[in-house]
């Protein structure tokens, strides 16, 4: 057992989904894998981003081509939550106190 | 424990098909997934319930034992009991949830009592889709402040799934900004690594102090006289009290900036913004005759 890494064949497991799954993933840049001594690796920190990926594929019949799309908008949308509380913050300053 | 209908919670009528069921859900489900709704508790609520309707509805069985007990649903077991052979072992079967709600009003439970109740608690199939049994679920949590807690560095005590955790507030938290403490959430099992705590500080707007990114706003009052002839006067900040010099003839609205005497930069120990104080002058009122006629005196010059 490697310290802050997942083994992928266990998770696979645990999470009903083909090896090939995570293998295509990591071809399309989505998540990076490891491997050492024939075993194969994801760090712990991607592992959210892992069951993610997992549960739009699973939850919502998403093909696993499809999810980096998904991911991007979904990063987008992040970024647009962080704006607006951002501009809600400053909204406020701007608003007569009490209003 | 209420009885859940399970074809409402999917929005079909009782004689819909497995093709019209699967199409419902899946339509519900893209609307309310928790993974395109983040920070939405309401649709992680929304997107249980849909799941659980679709766990009993889309599978053969669960859907007959469904229909066939209805509201009748707390007696089903009896009923199937009796129809058995009394010698069979089989009463265990029913198995209720509580106790067993790890979460503490953070994550909550896959499947409601109801479901548990009827089918069993490890009844969920559905390829393991909400069952996964490895990392720990995430826990979401808010934490309110006001302006002057966010001020310093400051410990807080949270209640997490029943634990106490003590959490170090960096100064210069933003309202709306989360943090994450790895490892906080729900323990993992067989072998999985634990959830993590996301903390959301909510910021409650000061009554007089105004913040923008780093900067504070507050308004002053000083008096015609000192307005006019110029002087000092003693202010509160944040960091203590100030003495400003008021030079003459200070207009209403003019603005002073204190360099340094703004909040604190997160994560950027010894550095702040500034304080931005803005002049509002206040007119004397109970003029006394002798005063009016003095005044006048001033406006005729």
């Amino acid at each position: 057992m490697q310290p802050n890494l997942i083994l992928i064949n266990e998770f696979c497991v645990y999470h009903h989904v083909g090896v090939e799954f995570v293998q295509l993933l990591e071809q399309r840049g989505l998540i990076e894998t490891q491997t050492i001594q024939q075993a194969t690796y994801v760090q712990l920190e991607q592992l959210p981003q892992l069951e993610k990926f997992v549960r739009l594929h699973q939850d919502l019949a998403i093909h696993p081509d499809d999810l980096d799309v998904v991911n991007e908008l979904l990063e987008r949308l992040e970024h647009m939550h962080q704006q607006i509380t951002h501009l809600q913050n400053r909204l406020v300053f701007y608003e007569p106190s009490g209003s | 424990m209420d009885f859940i209908d399970y074809y409402s919670v999917l929005g079909v009528p009782k004689t819909a098909s497995d093709g019209d069921i699967k199409k419902a859900y899946r339509k519900l489900a893209r609307k309310h997934h928790p993974d395109l709704n983040p920070d939405d508790g309401e649709a992680k609520k929304k997107f249980q319930q849909i799941n659980e309707a679709n766990e009993v509805l889309s599978d053969p069985e669960k859907r007959k034992k469904y229909d066939q007990y209805g509201k009748d649903w707390q007696h089903a077991d009896q009923f199937e009991a009796a129809q058995r052979n009394a010698g069979q072992q089989q009463q265990s079967r029913r198995q209720y949830a509580g106790g067993d709600d790890f979460s503490g009003g953070f994550g909550g439970a896959d499947f409601s009592d109801f479901f548990s109740s009827m089918f069993g608690q490890d009844a969920g199939t559905g390829g393991g889709r909400r069952q996964a049994k490895f990392r720990g679920q995430d826990y979401q949590a808010e934490s309110h402040l006001n302006l002057r807690d966010a001020y310093t560095t400051h410990k807080q005590t949270m209640n997490v799934d029943g634990k106490s955790i003590r959490i170090t507030v960096p100064a210069g938290i933003e309202n709306g900004q989360k943090i994450k403490l790895t490892g906080y959430g729900s323990p993992g099992v067989n072998g999985g690594p634990n959830g993590d705590l996301y903390i959301t500080f909510v910021i409650a707007d000061d009554s007089q102090y105004k913040r923008k990114s780093n900067d504070l706003y507050v308004d002053e009052t000083v008096d015609l006289y000192t307005a006019l002839l110029g002087g000092e006067k003693i202010i509160e900040t944040l960091d203590g009290k100030v003495k400003l010099t008021v030079p003459p003839e200070t207009q209403n609205g003019t603005k002073v900036r204190l360099k340094g005497k703004g909040f604190p930069v997160y994560k950027q120990e010894g550095k702040f913004g500034d304080l931005y104080v803005q002049w509002q002058i206040k007119l004397p009122t109970n003029l006394t005759d002798e005063q009016k006629e003095l005044i006048r005196q001033v406006a005729a010059m």
